[in-house]
């Protein structure tokens, strides 16, 4: 044991209102062999403290544990005061013996043991914490933008504005999207070409923005900094380089071709809602089968959408459309009689007003479904059950107008393939996290903007646009991006080659690559393949580190030795008498529910000992069993909901597995299989947690002593069958 | 490693690969016998059948010597008028003749070609009889009321026929009914014997699916369940079908309730039966009887005197609007006659046809004549030329299609169609020009095999202007208008033919010249294999036999004047001729197929690999690249799912269950070797461990990391990718055992036979 082995270890006081003995944590922490000095300070928030912190930090080679209040809060503020003074503050560890400990327990003898076990785990993992090094890189401030939409001439501007180089590629000809013949865009009154004129303008005039219409993308390489776009333009093929991608494709308007009951594809008469919007903006309202004046128009909603045959959400556009262009009719032409067949009305927000505006006009709208549609002499004619007064009656119509679905435009899945992002099962690019991380695809350095995500009004587009250019511009800085300091380490000596990480990491980062150039021709030779661990993409999840056969891949900041040292030293005390609980917690949802039922004071058994990692999808089974073998009465996992882990996706259901499996294996092996198992939780649902780990705390006392308390554990080579 | 999955019984997949091999070294041959005995065993069949051969060889010739006799004590050849078939008769035995010699045939050639010859001499004759169309009407009912009559000797024929089935039916019912209810039998049973009284009804779906059930279960690939359901079920309704086609094809056509009513199975039976049947182009629907329909057998083509009868309607009823009354009410009364005739004649399907030639033959003269007649009253003109046009435009005229084109065609220019769409002048001419153009070529062209027999395209170009391919065109939609038939072929050219009532006289030279040339064929053959009869030639002898047994069972058939000719002769050569066919096919199948090949010895030292090679390039694939079972070691597997995802065949699974047993097993060793977290995952389980568990965890679903890696013998083509891509310690969890070399698999094979 050398010096830098040791830690400092700091307790806060919380301004001497936190119920522990600082005496009996202090008096045997000084005699712990792994810390090189302790104290005791009243605010370590505070400037005096800040300063114990650098002084302690740096006469100790970086190893330091904080036993204050929950990292959350206090950490972003150490880290920020620590690189002020140039101090690095990666091998800080934290414990959290206020929410965790002196806030719920009402006995401080109890909350002081649960305090210093924790602290000597803290410890344990310190004394073998390696620094972490933020690698930058600078990259061109480069940003291609596919779509020239609302959605992606609103990010081109945006980004350029942030001062980066942007090329915008457009499928068609025109720049200007769906939005450019809409007669008027609720709720401005304007028109769409109003609407796009100023941003067309400022297009034509930014030299910072490149335009490529007739271009499409066919497939993409890379990562952030150094994409390679392949496109064809105006029929060539060609490539260019980038740093980010901004998906702003669109949408699609389903053509109900395939729905004979409305006779579209076959009755010039039938068209859709955005044909009527061109129609309209186009100035010549007539009947498309003779170029006759308008008189009686059908608008039927919900034509594809809410279906389980096309699209089975709703469209969330189409009423308003309708409505819009209803209005717009009538003010044309003032005789003509629309009617509007609808299963619901959904206008959001201030849409309402036109809605309103609507009737007055004297729009009839018609609860009910279309029944029939045939031509008769010429005249379009429609049958329609009205739902409310429950009966069908005959309307003839100039126009039936379709509200069709809103479909993704062609190809998204296509690209994704090589761009990596996920796709929904609506065929929508899946964003990050659909609460608090929208805009963000599982790709780092990708965004998607506009209704290549939801279908999207004009002006939620134009905020989408917006938000997505300054999260692009968080990771890009202006050209100098920075790798995550926590990440994914591979050792590729390590590495086997069994794929695991690849077949199951949420973002998908893991590749395997094969090792050709070790192979002879020979049929009978191994197919060798290494993962190779781009970290920039990394999101420090710990999932590879669960599944990985032989080490090779771990986080930086909790190795396999870090996190079994600190289960060792935090189960130190635990014996057959006072069974312990330890419950590993996510640092998403977990750990803010636990700093609220903290916050709140809500008290529960303090035979429980916390141990934080990343995401629950770090816990490998080994982990669990490691915790038995120290004297675990219990072992518990805190995770986010299903679906809802924050890291992408399935860090808690790899973790549902490690407890699953740790639990049959258990039972087989003559243990109670109960004594582990794993609880979701939102991230502010204190009493679920104070119920899950009450629940666990009982079970350790009614199994009582463990097969290791009770010295059974591996004497099954006794056991006389 | 301990308990590697043993395979005892071979995966049928494999068993299919394993006859690759087989066939490939030609060693896969029912009750084949060594190699060594096949020269005795030739012996043996040269003694057996060599006493028979003479007898068997002389036949044929004894046969046409006889049959000429009788032609000429009847004056058979004279009764020929039809050109075509003597001409091809002539041309069958000429080429007969070049096989040997046979004092029969040939004086039945000089017949034959007498009164070939004696035909065209005296083409003037009929043509200067003028013809009065009243005079040729006279003879219409008479010939109709014969036609009925001749219709309903047929239909009582069929009648009697009917009866005699019935007897049959009836006893082959009692057997189904019996069997059918018969509930204690076992599957097994219930199999043999209804293919016993299945037989009976020479249902070929029948037979077939009762030998495919028996093979499949007798190579296990059918289960004892599904074997059960599918001879309950599938069996016994293809055994209904084979009842309702026996009472359709000796019975006549039939309503579902006279079905019911004949055989006793329940109408939805017969119902749910006959729409297969009917999917399946074995039935057909071909009239109403009050509110059911009546199905028929399918019969290929219908019977020429059919075809006859429906032409002979057409030309009538398309001069009818060109008779004044009288002659009109002379025609309309016969002509519905005509038409019952025909509906019934459909029922009927086929019929003895030499039964109606005569009536027939007439009718078809009045057809014929009153087309001319109508020609010659609207033709002053009687060049050959023109004659032969008009006479085609009214040919075309007798068919509907024309009458409707010329009488709608003037209406489409002046008005408008029900779309509003309007004709222009210029192309309705145009549209016209061509259609006439046509039709009037197929008048020609008709008139033309009418009068001088079946004719090619080659003929038919030389005697008419239209280049051959339009001829070819037309030809062929007249086959699909069932105006024509094929006749057989000359010099490679088709020969089609207007359907014709063949009398009885015509059939039997047909029948006799197609036969010369096959049995003079087969004797030549006989005669030289048998003389030095060696393995190789086996092939060709059965054949021969085969041949010639077949040709004497036509003999059988051929009646003049009712009477069987050589009745005798053909009896007593019967027996040797059956008994020669079957020892020659019992000695070809036991002999080992004669093409070169390797033996057992050979394969010794091939290996797997080079086999699978020639394999692939006489097949073009190789249904597997190696023979072998994959062991797996759960120590050393990772639980990664690499082999799952690797194999092109989908062959090998994770599957979700843990033998943590095994966990307890690991050596020391086996565990230091292992990845660093797979070991200490192990060793701390077995820490923790009060008991050594003794049962396999089953897992209710994949879990990454975990699991047991099975082999599908079935789908495992042995090509080792997974044992390549397995990431597991040392070389892998997985091994190819390549175990077999080819004479093991031949003696595994060989031994479960």
């Amino acid at each position: 044991m050398t010096d830098s082995k040791k830690s400092a270890v700091i307790l806060c006081t919380c301004g001497k209102q936190l119920g522990l003995d600082y005496g009996h944590l202090s008096s045997h922490l000084e005699k712990h062999e792994l810390v090189s000095s302790v104290i005791v300070h009243d605010t370590c928030c505070q400037p005096d403290g800040l300063d114990s912190i650098v002084e302690l930090v740096d006469s100790n080679d970086g190893r330091l544990v904080i036993a204050a209040c929950t990292n959350q809060k206090i950490q972003p503020r150490i880290d920020m005061y620590l690189r002020t003074k140039n101090v690095d503050p990666s091998k800080i560890r934290y414990v959290n013996i206020r929410e965790q400990s002196a806030w719920v327990h009402g006995d401080k003898s109890e909350a002081t043991l649960k305090s210093l076990d924790m602290i000597k785990g803290a410890v344990a993992a310190s004394s073998i914490s390696q620094p972490l090094h933020v690698q930058k890189k600078t990259v061109p401030p480069h940003v291609t933008v596919v779509g020239g939409g609302i959605a992606g001439l609103e990010t081109a501007l945006s980004l350029s504005n942030l001062g980066y180089e942007v090329v915008l590629v457009e499928i068609t000809d025109t720049l200007g999207g769906h939005v450019l013949n809409l007669p008027v865009v609720a709720p401005t009154g304007k028109s769409g070409a109003e609407v796009m004129k100023s941003r067309l303008d400022a297009i034509g005039k930014d030299n910072r923005i490149q335009v490529m219409t007739n271009t499409y993308v066919r497939f993409f390489e890379g990562e952030m900094g150094n994409f390679t776009v392949h496109y064809t333009s105006d029929g060539k093929d060609g490539t260019l380089h980038t740093s980010a991608v901004v998906m702003a494709t669109g949408f699609k308007e389903f053509k109900p071709v395939q729905m004979d009951e409305y006779r579209y594809g076959k009755n010039p008469d039938v068209l859709t809602q955005y044909e009527l919007s061109q129609m309209i903006t186009a100035g010549d309202i007539k009947k498309p089968s003779s170029a006759q004046d308008v008189k009686e128009v059908v608008m039927v909603q919900c034509v594809g959408s809410r279906s389980e045959d096309y699209k089975r959400d709703c469209s969330k556009l189409c009423c308003t459309f309708a409505i819009d262009n209803a209005i717009e009719l009538k003010e044309r032409l003032p005789d003509v009689n629309v009617r509007v067949v609808y299963m619901d009305i959904r206008v959001p927000f201030e849409n309402e007003m036109i809605y309103k505006k609507s009737r007055e006009l004297g729009v009839d709208f018609i609860r009910g479904r279309v029944s029939m549609v045939w031509e008769n002499d010429g005249q379009t004619r429609v049958k329609i059950y009205d739902s409310l007064m429950n009966q069908y009656f005959e309307v003839p119509a100039d126009l039936l107008v379709l509200s069709s679905a809103v479909l993704p435009s062609d190809g998204l899945a296509e690209l994704g393939e090589t761009l990596g992002y996920m796709i929904e099962d609506d065929g929508h690019i899946k964003e990050l996290y659909g609460k608090l991380r929208r805009n963000e695809t599982r790709r780092r350095g990708v965004v998607a903007v506009g209704a290549a995500t939801r279908p999207q009004f004009v002006f939620e587009a134009v905020t989408d646009a917006q938000a997505a250019s300054l999260v692009l511009h968080n990771e890009l800085q202006g050209g100098a991006i920075e790798t995550l300091a926590r990440g994914a380490v591979l050792e590729v000596d390590d590495c086997v080659g069994c794929s695991l990480c690849a077949q199951q990491c949420p973002r998908g980062v893991p590749l395997m690559i094969e090792q050709t150039e070790s192979e002879e021709i020979n049929p009978e030779q191994k197919l060798i393949f290494k993962a190779s661990i781009d970290t920039l993409n990394c999101h420090a999840c710990g999932v590879c580190q669960s599944l990985c056969p032989s080490g090779a891949t771990q986080l930086n900041f909790i190795s396999n030795e870090q996190l079994w040292a600190e289960i060792t030293a935090t189960l130190e005390n635990a014996g057959p008498d006072r069974p312990i609980t330890l419950c590993f917690y996510c640092e998403e949802c977990a750990v803010s529910t636990i700093d609220i039922a903290g916050i709140r004071k809500m008290e529960y058994p303090a035979t429980t000992r916390l141990v934080p990692v990343p995401c629950a999808g770090r816990v490998s089974i080994i982990d669990i069993l490691k915790a038995f073998e120290n004297g675990a009465g219990a072992v518990m996992i805190a995770a986010c909901e299903t679906d809802r882990c924050h890291v992408g996706g399935t860090g808690n259901e790899i973790a549902q597995v490690q407890v699953d499996v740790a639990r049959d294996i258990l039972n087989a092996i003559g243990w109670k299989g109960a004594r582990v198992d794993m609880f979701r939780m939102f991230s502010a649902e204190p009493q679920r947690f104070i119920d899950a780990i009450s629940e666990m705390t009982r079970r350790a006392s009614e199994f009582g002593p463990t097969p290791v308390h009770n010295g059974e554990a591996g004497k099954w080579m006794e056991v006389v069958e | 490693m301990s308990s590697s999955t043993a395979v005892k019984e071979i995966a049928p997949k494999r068993k299919r690969m394993m006859d690759m091999i087989l066939i490939l070294g030609g060693l896969k041959e029912e009750a084949a016998i060594p190699l060594s005995r096949v020269n005795e065993e030739i012996a043996n069949l040269k003694k057996e059948i060599e006493p028979l051969v003479s007898e068997i060889l002389a036949f044929p010739s004894a046969y046409y010597q006889r049959f000429y006799e009788v032609s000429t004590k009847t004056n058979l050849p004279s009764q020929i008028t039809d050109k075509g078939i003597l001409t091809e008769a002539i041309l069958n035995i000429e080429k007969a003749l070049e096989f040997g010699e046979s004092a029969g045939l040939s004086a039945l050639k000089d017949a034959l070609k007498e009164v070939l010859e004696s035909m065209s001499a005296k083409p003037e004759e009929n043509e200067k009889v003028s013809v009065d169309l009243n005079h040729v009407l006279k003879g219409l009912p008479k010939t109709t009321s014969q036609i009925l009559d001749a219709v309903s000797v047929l239909e009582e024929t069929s009648m009697k026929e009917q009866e005699q089935a019935k007897e049959e039916l009836d006893s082959l019912m009692d057997g189904f009914t019996e069997i059918i209810s018969d509930v204690d039998l076992d599957a097994d049973t219930l199999l043999g014997k209804l293919q016993k009284i299945g037989t009976k009804t020479r249902y070929g779906p029948f037979l077939r699916v009762a030998a495919q059930l028996k093979r499949g279960k007798r190579e296990e690939r059918i289960d004892d369940e599904r074997f059960k359901t599918l001879v309950t079920k599938n069996l016994v309704t293809e055994m209904r079908r084979g009842i309702i086609m026996f009472i359709l094809n000796k019975m006549g056509s039939k309503t579902t309730p006279q079905i019911a009513g004949l055989s006793g199975l329940s109408p939805q039976d017969i119902q749910s039966a006959i729409v297969s049947m009917i999917s399946r182009g074995e039935v057909e629907m071909v009239g109403i009887d009050g509110n059911a329909p009546v199905f028929a057998k399918v019969i290929g083509k219908a019977p020429d005197s059919t075809l006859v009868l429906k032409r002979a309607l057409q030309q009538l009823r398309s001069v009818l609007k060109t008779m004044d009354d009288k002659t009109r009410h002379l025609v309309e009364n016969p002509l519905n006659d005509l038409e019952t005739a025909y509906s019934r004649l459909q029922m009927l399907g086929e019929y003895d046809e030499p039964l109606i030639a005569e009536p027939m033959k007439t009718l078809q003269d009045i057809g014929t004549k009153v087309a001319e007649a109508a020609i010659k009253s609207h033709a002053g003109d009687d060049s050959d030329e023109l004659r032969l046009l008009v006479s085609a435009g009214l040919e075309a005229f007798a068919r509907f299609r024309l009458k409707i084109a010329l009488e709608k065609g003037p209406h489409l220019v002046s008005g408008v169609n029900v779309y509003g769409e309007k004709l222009d002048e210029s192309t309705y001419q145009q549209i016209m020009d061509s259609y006439l153009n046509n039709e009037l070529e197929r008048g020609t062209i008709l008139i033309l095999i009418r009068e001088l027999g079946a004719m090619t395209t080659k003929d038919l170009a030389e005697r008419t202007d239209i280049p051959p391919d339009r001829i070819l065109q037309h030809l062929l939609r007249m086959k699909r208008d069932e105006l024509l038939t094929i006749a057989g072929e000359s010099h490679g050219y088709i020969l089609y033919d207007v359907p014709r009532t063949l009398t009885e006289a015509e059939v039997a030279i047909q029948t006799i010249s197609s036969l010369a040339l096959q049995t003079a064929e087969a004797t030549k053959d006989l005669a030289d294999t048998v003389s030095d009869l060696q393995p190789s030639s086996i092939g060709k002898l059965t054949s021969a036999l085969d041949t010639l047994s077949k040709a004497r069972d036509k003999m059988g058939k051929i009646e003049i004047g009712g009477t069987v000719i050589a009745k005798d002769l053909i009896a007593n050569v019967e027996d040797k001729i059956k008994s020669a066919v079957a020892m020659g096919y019992r000695t070809r199948a036991r002999i080992p197929s004669t093409r070169p090949k390797v033996t057992i010895e050979d394969l010794m030292d091939v290996d797997v690999p080079s086999v699978i090679d020639e394999y692939k390039g006489m097949m073009g694939y190789a249904p597997l690249l190696g023979f072998g079972t994959i062991e797996w070691v759960q120590s050393k597997c990772l639980g990664c799912k690499s082999c799952e995802i690797a194999c092109p065949e989908n062959a090998i699974e994770l599957k979700p269950s843990i033998d943590v047993p095994q966990f307890f097993e690991f050596s020391d060793e086996t565990l230091d070797s292992l990845p660093v977290n797979k070991s200490i995952f192990y060793r701390t389980v077995r820490n923790l461990a009060t008991v050594k568990p003794s049962t396999k965890i089953a897992l209710d679903e994949d879990k990454p990391g975990f699991g047991s890696v099975e082999v599908d013998l079935w789908l495992c083509v042995g090509c080792r990718t997974c044992v390549r891509r397995c990431p597991g310690t040392d070389d892998g969890a997985l091994e190819l055992i390549l175990k077999w070399n080819l004479p093991e698999v031949i003696r595994q094979i060989t031994a479960q036979n």
